[in-house]
């Protein structure tokens, strides 16, 4: 008997009036273990993230997060289990919010004593100096922002954590950062990712196996091992690891 | 066929310290700081993070720094002719016609009620003394030579209507009916998916190649830079810490010879082939700006 | 310390790392400040608004006159010494009058914006985030009192009411909140959309946390530019009220009021009927600008 899945979606399929944006997708996440997703514009890669994440509603099929189905509209224990972080730091943090307020927020919807002790705690796990806790997101840096977004996602002390291209708005240097923090946050916790990207590098760096999804359909399922190798065996998943090997000028 | 190199050849453009200056409130940002390069017909890269001066660099050689910034150089010729000395008529018409720019997200840069064929044939009207029906050909011409296959049916279209790739295209075609010398793109793949990049990546690069253009290719993307350009200039806070022929970056041989920043930028970037379980950070020493 | 009390409070102020809520709030709300205080003409206006303030507080003192105390052997005296701004047609010192009418005027502005506001922006913020059916009646609701030119609304409405100042005010407020609940609506549908509204949905918020502490605070700063803008607005529907005879009643020293009553002597006795349309003008004026120095400040976000 193996352990429980702690991700089950299947045949998971959204609609957004005429267009079919996911198609009969199914794939299991392992308890502790990185998935990433990656795929071009359009190919339903954050739609799938947002009905796990319960954000959207239109969809059918069956998803279960750690052993229990889920309905549309998700109970509270299933927000204190699944967080997310959001691509854009600069649209993800509320304009008029201080970070102590958008770390004291989630604490205060599920009734949890101690503000004072987990919102210093949570600022420290994602290297804020405790002087920025009054602060406004316009008085951050995009890494520092990245960083408040996972510290808001961390602070209900989930398992599972979602991450919608969570360094594709930041700087190489500071993407280093975010993408080193994530992966010690990873092993202190043994927390469960998936994570959604268009830069193959990134999730071969992040995850233990990976999904390339096209046109709202799961293309090919692999290891980083194989993407590493340069062996997926699906002709797409090929042709997304040349175009992301830069640009290549045809002799003669 | 590559662009020759040919230093007998007078320079596009000659930019002797550069320098950007916004002067705020809270005193003098310097976003710019003394950068000069010679441009032939090639590709040249600027890379650089966010603050690095490269999108100001850009727009300084355009006349496009808006107030309250100014633009100061020892020297900027386009051709033979002063830029900084040249009156503002003049600077304005060479804009376009002879120096293009096309920037990251062609939803912006387009108006949204004329059809993006009409935007183009108006943008050769501009420059050219044409007839409307000249302007339609010029234009029709120009969306197949970036790789549009139905010219006459995208011609009709409203920005809206096409997606990121080709209004980027659009955009091009734009930008390039007047035929200028020079283009300067900023980031204009960015916005892109990887395999519509290569695409507009390859309309530029036959540009350069068989139009003999000069093209300033502005990005934050070290693979993309170093795949695509001939010569890299590596900025930080406003200043090139060097400039190198885009080959050395990935030249494990040449890495004595490059600047630490550079390094960095280089080792923080995770790597299919060197899996690592850690990246390396960055630290930026404070001399590199003295 | 030996630093003067001043630069303490400043270094509180602007500090990058406040070290309380309070202070972080403060800190904004200064630095908001020292944007605003660098447009000259928005601090015209908040200079003109705080001067109306200020005479309706002290107007028995400013006053060289009782406003209601009437005496028919100085009637229609032209502006002297004595007589500021003349007298009207009963005798009355018009100066007087108008410092006192600064009142009249503050009351229908303070209950037209203590209503109007919260109203509109309450049902534009729900009407917009819940969407459905919810949406569909308030617009429809929204569009009929749109559909009518405000003060002929307003008309309809006293005329049914009974004229007076309190119904005058209610008239207004009644034809004012429509557009201030389209706005929120606008504006909501577009703060819905954003990743700071899907991040407080994730953490369990129900929807009534999440308009009134994450949507309504994103459309206020628009909302309090708007009924700044507005106010000019309301205090001339206000005057228009009152100069038809429909709002605050006689002898209350009203502007408008006291326009229409110098329309007889227009041509012979223009202080009349000019000094009360001054006052209107200056007060609107200084809302105006206001309103705008604040939308510059504001909006930036």
């Amino acid at each position: 008997m193996t352990t429980q899945p702690a991700i089950t979606l299947d045949r998971l399929n959204v609609s957004f009036g005429d267009s079919h944006v996911v198609k009969d997708l199914s794939f299991e996440v392992r308890p502790g273990e990185s998935y990433g997703i990656v795929g071009e514009s359009g190919s339903g890669k954050s739609t799938v993230l947002r009905v796990l994440a319960g954000l959207n509603r239109d969809w059918s099929g069956d998803v279960a997060i750690l052993g229990q189905p889920q309905p549309k509209i998700r109970n509270k224990a299933f927000h204190r289990a699944v967080q997310m972080v959001f691509q854009d730091p600069y649209g993800s943090l509320h304009p008029k919010k201080t970070v102590d307020d958008a770390l004291a927020e989630p604490l205060m919807i599920h009734g949890i004593r101690d503000a004072e002790g987990r919102i210093g705690r949570a600022m420290a796990d994602v290297g804020l100096p405790a002087s920025f806790r009054f602060r406004y997101p316009h008085q951050l840096s995009g890494g520092q922002r990245q960083r408040v977004a996972i510290a808001r996602a961390l602070v209900l002390e989930p398992t599972i954590l979602l991450l919608d291209e969570p360094t594709s708005a930041l700087d190489v240097s500071i993407q280093a950062e975010v993408l080193n923090l994530l992966q010690t946050l990873r092993h202190e916790r043994k927390l469960t990712y998936i994570l959604v990207s268009h830069d193959l590098a990134v999730v071969a760096h992040m995850c233990e196996r990976l999904l390339v999804m096209q046109f709202g359909r799961g293309v090919e399922e692999m290891t980083a091992a194989t993407l590493a190798a340069r062996s997926p065996k699906t002709a797409y998943a090929q042709q997304l690891l040349t175009a992301s090997e830069g640009f290549r000028r045809k002799a003669g | 066929m590559r662009a020759p190199d040919t230093p007998t050849e007078q320079p596009l453009l000659e930019l002797d310290n550069l320098r950007v200056n916004f002067h705020t409130a809270t005193g003098i940002v310097r976003a710019v700081r003394g950068l000069s390069f010679t441009l032939g017909r090639e590709r040249l890269g600027i890379v650089g993070e966010s603050g690095s001066g490269k999108s100001m660099t850009g727009r300084a050689i355009l006349d496009l720094i808006p107030h309250p910034g100014e633009v100061l150089a020892d020297r900027m010729v386009y051709r033979g002719q002063d830029l900084l000395t040249m009156d503002k008529r003049t600077r304005r018409k060479l804009r376009g016609r002879h120096i293009s720019m096309v920037m990251q997200d062609p939803k912006f840069s387009l108006n949204p009620v004329q059809t993006v064929g009409e935007q183009i044939a108006e943008a050769y009207r501009v420059h050219h003394k044409a007839s409307a029906r000249e302007a339609k050909q010029r234009s029709l011409a120009m969306l197949e030579q970036v790789q549009i296959r139905e010219p006459g049916r995208v011609y009709e279209l409203y920005p809206h209507e096409v997606s990121g790739g080709m209004g980027q295209r659009v955009m091009i075609a734009m930008m390039l009916i007047a035929e200028p010398d020079i283009l300067i793109a900023d980031e204009p793949t960015s916005a892109l998916d990887v395999t519509v990049q290569l695409q507009i990546l390859k309309i530029l690069d036959d540009l350069v190649t068989q139009r003999g253009m000069g093209l300033i290719f502005i990005s934050h993307d070290l693979h993309l830079v170093q795949s695509f350009c001939d010569r890299v200039i590596v900025m930080y806070g406003g200043k090139a810490m060097e400039t190198l022929p885009a080959a050395e970056l990935a030249d494990e041989t040449a890495r004595s010879r490059r600047h630490p920043y550079t390094l960095g930028l280089l080792g923080c970037l995770p790597d299919l082939d060197h899996p690592k379980a850690k990246l390396a950070t960055l630290t930026r020493d404070p001399a590199w700006l003295a | 310390m030996g630093d003067s009390p001043l630069t303490n409070w400043t270094d509180y102020l602007i500090t990058d790392s406040p070290s309380s809520r309070r202070q972080a709030r403060l800190g904004q709300f200064y630095r908001q400040w020292l944007a605003f205080k660098r447009n000259r003409l928005a601090m015209l206006g908040l200079g003109i608004v705080v001067a109306l303030l200020l005479v309706a507080a002290f107007a028995p003192l400013i006053a060289t006159a009782d406003p209601l105390a009437q005496n028919l052997d100085k009637r229609l005296l032209p502006p002297s010494l004595v007589n500021f701004f003349g007298t009207d047609s009963l005798g009355r010192d018009i100066f007087s009058r108008i410092v006192f009418g600064t009142r009249v005027t503050l009351v229908i502005v303070i209950l037209v914006v203590i209503t109007v506001g919260p109203v509109g922006l309450l049902i534009g913020a729900a009407s917009g985030y819940l969407g459905g059916w919810v949406d569909r009646l308030l617009m429809r609701i929204t569009d009929v009192f749109l559909a009518f030119p405000r003060l002929v609304l307003a008309l309809a409405f006293v005329a049914a009411l009974g004229p007076g100042l309190e119904n005058a005010v209610i008239a207004i407020a009644i034809t004012a909140w429509p557009p201030y609940a389209r706005v929120a609506r606008a504006e909501t549908l577009i703060i819905r959309q954003q990743d700071y509204i899907a991040a407080v949905r994730l953490q369990g918020a129900s929807q009534w946390r999440i308009v009134w502490k994450h949507v309504v605070p994103m459309c206020l700063p628009s909302l309090i530019v708007r009924t700044t803008l507005d106010m000019a607005g309301i205090i001339l529907t206000a005057a228009g009220l009152g100069f038809l005879g429909l709002g605050a009643q006689p002898p209350i020293p009203e502007w408008g009021a006291m326009i229409s009553a110098g329309r007889e002597q227009i041509f012979d006795q223009w202080w009349v009927a000019t000094f009360p349309g001054l006052a209107i003008c200056i007060v609107a004026l200084g809302f105006n600008l206001l309103g705008d120095g604040l939308r510059d400040v504001m909006d930036a976000r």
